[in-house]
Formats: structure tokens, sequence, C-alpha cells
């Protein structure tokens, strides 16, 4: 098992309180969280990735439970257990292509430890979603919104994170891109020692995952 | 981190380029300062060596150190030569070396001594003072000139010269006399170097027929040659610099001055006067030290606004950076980062700076203005100063650091 949560809920300071259902996934399950707007989508994505503290239920992630970990320890077990594909504006403008894949190394020990030579494993990470070796040297605002999207892949996935969380990442895209990034974003992991949940409003993506998770609020 | 935040800057090069360049400004004019003012504290302290007391009227000490040392204000009293001599017969009393001040030679102080000052007479500690051309004087009519002298006039042994009466400029002229150069000193970087000076006999000689600052008999109608120059000694001196046999003699000799009866007379320590009238002159230093402080701490001001309002635009940078794993701790410290490379960078650019500007301005500040600046990179005191502005800088930034750290703590990706 990678990741299980159970009786997960989070309360924000106006006192509205989301209950989420409860997840279990295995390696090579991808399920989709969907939800209409406010319905704590994001608020899911930041609790499973330990940016927000749970306040009440479990979240246990390759065996490690979140409510037991400080901050500090929280922030290590997601630079070395998860990967993370945003909306939009997924790289850091000033950095090249390479640059920003290449820091996703910078706070992890384990996942450097993964990756026995960083310009193979870019370039074969870059391949599989098919991009050139040029595209890695320019800059973000020299590429496409699909092809830094495709960059934001290369950068969840270098040093094989157990679990890959997206977050809308194919919004900017149209339904063909979309379709195709998903492929490849899917086919891109390992079965045996990775799993993905995007969160996604678009019900067109259903077809493409294993498991759907429906989120809804819950005053 | 330092690459991160390195990169970072280089994204947002032109107000960091500015921050820079007020920050290495306001560096360099605190080291400026500070070493002008460590150059004329040394010239200061320097200006006058192996003279263990310095005899003259009963007054103020400084005032007596100003007009015998520095050759500023106008000696109020003068003493009689016939104390002189009289104090100057303790057997603790080695030598003694009479001056008189008051005359001028186009707004260069005209010191009339005797021949032994060139050699009694130290700078800089135990240097002496050395002739690059000519030597000390032997006759009525001998005149040696400091550096300083030489150069702005562009006097040589042989270049013959009148003096005015008087420190001012609109002083008679003795110029029924003529001295005649015959030694050039060396650059001393003291007072010295914009002295003349002149033999005691030859002062009174030319001041002989005076009588209330007017001149009653010419001297053109004198043979000065036939005069019998023991006759020619003053009666009266501004001061005499004493040198003992022994330096644990110095407070009793000087008790016994300032008691002497027969005249009113007293006695000082060079030493003493030197850091009495430095904490006077020194005061001013604080004032300019104040107001560069003053501007380096606008410099970081300027600086903590320009990482606060890049905060915002940062917070995208912030998130991903977030995502993968960097701590709050970490977004903090490439904020602190990018501080240390904007001030540490500013710091070695004001030493170029100043370094640069002590190179090119060397020379002149020597002639001009007598301030002798070492050319050097930095010193453990200037490396201190700019040890303290960086860490003022790291403190400041301890506020937009803060604000990242808080914010990256509470605000989860969507934010």
């Amino acid at each position: 098992m990678i990741l299980e949560t159970q009786q997960l809920t989070y309360q924000y300071a106006s006192g509205k309180t989301l209950c989420f259902p409860d997840i279990q996934l295995h390696a090579g399950e991808k399920i989709l969280i969907v939800g209409p707007s406010g319905s704590g989508k994001s608020t899911c994505l930041n609790l499973l990735s330990g940016v927000l503290p749970s306040q009440t239920g479990t979240i246990t992630l390759n065996g490690q439970n979140y409510t037991t970990q400080t901050r500090h320890q929280l922030d290590q077990l997601r630079a070395d257990h998860i990967g993370i594909i945003f909306q939009s504006l997924n790289l850091i403008p000033y950095l090249s292509g390479f640059e920003n894949v290449a820091l996703s190394l910078q706070f992890s020990q384990q996942r450097r430890a993964n990756v026995s030579n960083i310009n193979i494993s870019i370039n074969q990470l870059a391949e599989g979603l098919g991009l050139t070796s040029d595209i890695l040297i320019k800059q973000p605002k020299a590429m496409s919104i699909g092809q830094q999207q495709r960059i934001a892949v290369i950068r969840a996935m270098l040093g094989k994170p157990a679990l890959i969380l997206a977050d809308e990442p194919t919004s900017a895209l149209d339904p063909m891109a979309t379709e195709q990034f998903m492929t490849e974003l899917t086919r891109s992991i390992d079965p045996a020692e990775q799993a993905v949940i995007v969160v996604s409003h678009n019900p067109a993506l259903v077809p493409l995952f294993d498991r759907v998770v429906q989120i809804g609020a819950k005053v | 981190m330092i690459s991160l935040a390195f990169a970072s800057m280089r994204a947002r090069l032109f107000p960091i380029v500015l921050v820079i360049l007020a920050l290495t400004s306001s560096m360099a004019l605190l080291l400026g300062v500070d070493r002008i003012k460590v150059a004329t504290q040394n010239g200061f302290n320097q200006s006058l060596s192996g003279v263990d007391l310095v005899l003259g009227p009963r007054g103020s000490g400084i005032e007596l150190m100003l007009y015998t040392v520095f050759h500023l204000g106008k000696p109020t009293n003068n003493i009689t030569t016939e104390t002189l001599k009289d104090i100057a017969q303790n057997p603790k009393i080695e030598w003694a070396v009479p001056v008189a001040l008051g005359d001028s030679h186009r707004g260069y102080r005209v010191i009339a001594t005797s021949s032994e000052y060139f050699e009694r007479i130290k700078f800089a500690g135990d240097q002496s003072l050395q002739f690059t051309e000519g030597s000390a004087f032997q006759e009525l009519k001998d005149v040696v000139i400091g550096s300083a002298v030489a150069n702005a006039l562009g006097y040589a042994v042989g270049t013959p010269m009148f003096i005015t009466h008087g420190s001012g400029s609109l002083g008679k002229l003795h110029d029924d006399f003529a001295f005649q150069v015959t030694g050039v000193l060396a650059s001393t970087g003291t007072p010295t170097d914009r002295a003349i000076f002149v033999s005691l006999e030859g002062y009174e000689l030319i001041h002989l027929g005076w009588s209330n600052g007017s001149q009653a008999i010419s001297l053109k109608n004198v043979d000065v040659q036939k005069m019998p120059t023991e006759r020619l000694y003053p009666q009266t001196i501004t001061a005499a610099y004493l040198g003992l046999s022994s330096k644990l003699g110095l407070f009793q000799v000087g008790r016994s001055i300032n008691e002497y009866g027969e005249e009113a007379v007293s006695a000082i320590i060079p030493g003493v006067a030197l850091a009495e009238l430095w904490s006077i002159v020194g005061s001013v230093d604080s004032v300019f030290k104040l107001l560069n402080w003053l501007i380096i701490g606008i410099s970081i001001i300027a600086m903590m606004t320009m990482t606060m309002t890049s905060l915002e635009s940062r917070t995208r940078e912030m998130t991903i950076l977030r995502s993968l794993g960097a701590t709050p701790l970490h977004l903090s410290s490439i904020i602190l980062a990018e501080t240390f490379l904007i001030s540490g960078f500013s710091g070695l650019l004001a030493v170029g700076l100043v370094r640069l500007l002590t190179w090119v301005s060397v020379d002149v500040l020597s002639e001009w203005a007598g301030i002798r600046i070492e050319l050097i990179w930095i010193t453990t005191h200037e490396l201190f100063i700019l040890g303290l502005i960086v860490l003022a800088g790291l403190v400041a930034s301890l506020i937009p650091a803060g604000r990242v750290y808080k914010r990256s703590l509470h605000r989860g990706f969507s934010s």
C-alpha cells in the first residue's frame, strides 16, 4: 500500500468543515479525485502532500503516519516520496528546463540515490514524454504550455517518488492534448513502485483512471 | 541555496544592481572617511616626536600646541631667553631648542630656531628630519624650507626670498634683507612640510629697528656682516622644545617649570596635549561617522524594501520549492542568502572602490592637505565594519525571511 487515508476532515478558520472519503492507493493505481469548485480538492491535495497539517483522521504514506511526523519530517517525506504537478506555472521562470527538473533532487537524498546519472535519467524521461533535449536548455518563457507541463512531469517523476500528485494538470490543454498528456503521465510511472492521484473537475478524464473519488462539501 | 539565490537575483538584476550601487557607495564613503580620519590622526600624533616637554608662556596647553606644532593661531605672549637659560640649567634637561614665531612668507609660517632643531625634532616615532637638498642654516640669510613649500612655490637651494612681518598676507615685507634657501627638507606628512625655518639671529636681525609693528630703521644702510652674531640672539622667544635625560623626571621637571617664580611659564607634555586636542577635533569625525551610518541604514532599508516588494511576485517560486520538499527554513534561507550576497558583494566593491580612489588621490591629499593615506586593501578594523554592515543587512532581512517562513507554514499550494 502506498497511501491510505482514514476519516480525514479539515476545518477552516471560518468554521467550515470538509470530510474526505477514505482512500486506499496501491502501487500502479491511478485515482482521479473529482468535485465541484469549493469542494476541497486543493485542500485534499495540500493534506495529502503534508503541506497542511491534518486535524483529524490519519494519512499514511509508505507506512509513515503523518500525525506522528513533525512539520520538518513531513517536508522531508514530501521531498522523498511525492512528486507534485500543478495546474500551470509549474516552473521557476529564471531556471532552464533542465535546472527546473534537477531541483527535485535538491531536497531529497533518497531521490538523489535513485538517480545514477542525472543527465541520462532526465533525457530518458524527456524522451518518454516526447520532449527533445533542446527543450531542456530553454527557459519556461520559450516553451509552450504543453512543454512546460511535460517538464513538470519529468520533475515530479525524477528519482522515482512513490506518489505523484497532480492538481488540474490539463486545465490549460485542449481535449486532444489532455488525453495525450494523461496517457504519457500514466505510462511514465513504474507500476511496481508508484501510484498517481490526479485532482480535477473534468469528468472527461474519468475513463483514464482506475478509480474515481468524489469529494463534496459538507458543513 | 546560494546558487538558487544567485539565479533568482540574476533574474531581478536591475533593482538589485541599484541596491548594490547604493550600498557600495555608502560603504565606500564610510571606509573613505575612516581612512582619512586614521591618516589624519596618525599625522596628528606623529607630528612631533622626540620632545619631552614644550615650554611656553603660561596659558592654554592646547593653544601652545596649536601655534608651536601646527602653526595655527597667533602666539599671545613670549618668554624671555633668560628664563629659558635658567630652566635649561636643570640637570634633568638634556637639551633645549627655542622657537620664535610671528612672521610668514606667502602664507607659510616662518619658524625661527637654532640648527639643533633639525637634529632634535623627530616625527612619526623616531624618524629624523632629512634634507633632500642642501643643509641646515649656517649664516643669517640661510633658510630651510619644508617639502610642501618647495613644491608649491617651486623653491630650491639658492632661491632668494623675503619674509613678511606677521602671519597675514597684508603684513609689511621685510624687504631690506633677502634670505636664501640653503636646505629643503624631505616630506614628513606633518606641519613641518609647510614651514619655513630661519635662524633666531636672522629673525632678530630683520626685526631690528621695528617697534609696535612698524619699521623705524632700514637694514639697507646697515652692514649686517659686521654685526656680532651673539648680540643678535633674541631677548624673547615664543616657546622652546625640551628634551630630558630621563623620562622618569618628566613630571618632576614639568612641575618645577609650572611653579617657576621668575616668569609666568608652563610646560606641557606633547602627547597629553595632542590627545586633548584630538578629542576636540575628533568630534567632527563622529558627526561624519553618524551621517555615514545613517546612509548605510537607509541603504539597508532600501534592500529590505526591495526584498519585501519582490515577495508577492515570488509566491509561485516559493510554492514550487515547497512542493519539492523545501522547508520554510529553506525558503527563509534563500532570502538571507540573497541579502548576504548583495551586502557581501557591495562590501567587496566598496573595498575596491576605496582602493582605487586612494590610489588616485594619495598624492593630491598628501600635497594639498598633508594627509598621508596608506595604499592598502583593507584593515582588520575595516573588515570588522564591513562584517557589521553585512550582519545588519542580515538582521534587517529577517523581517522578509520571517514573513516567507510564516506564509509557507500556514498556506497551502493553492495560495
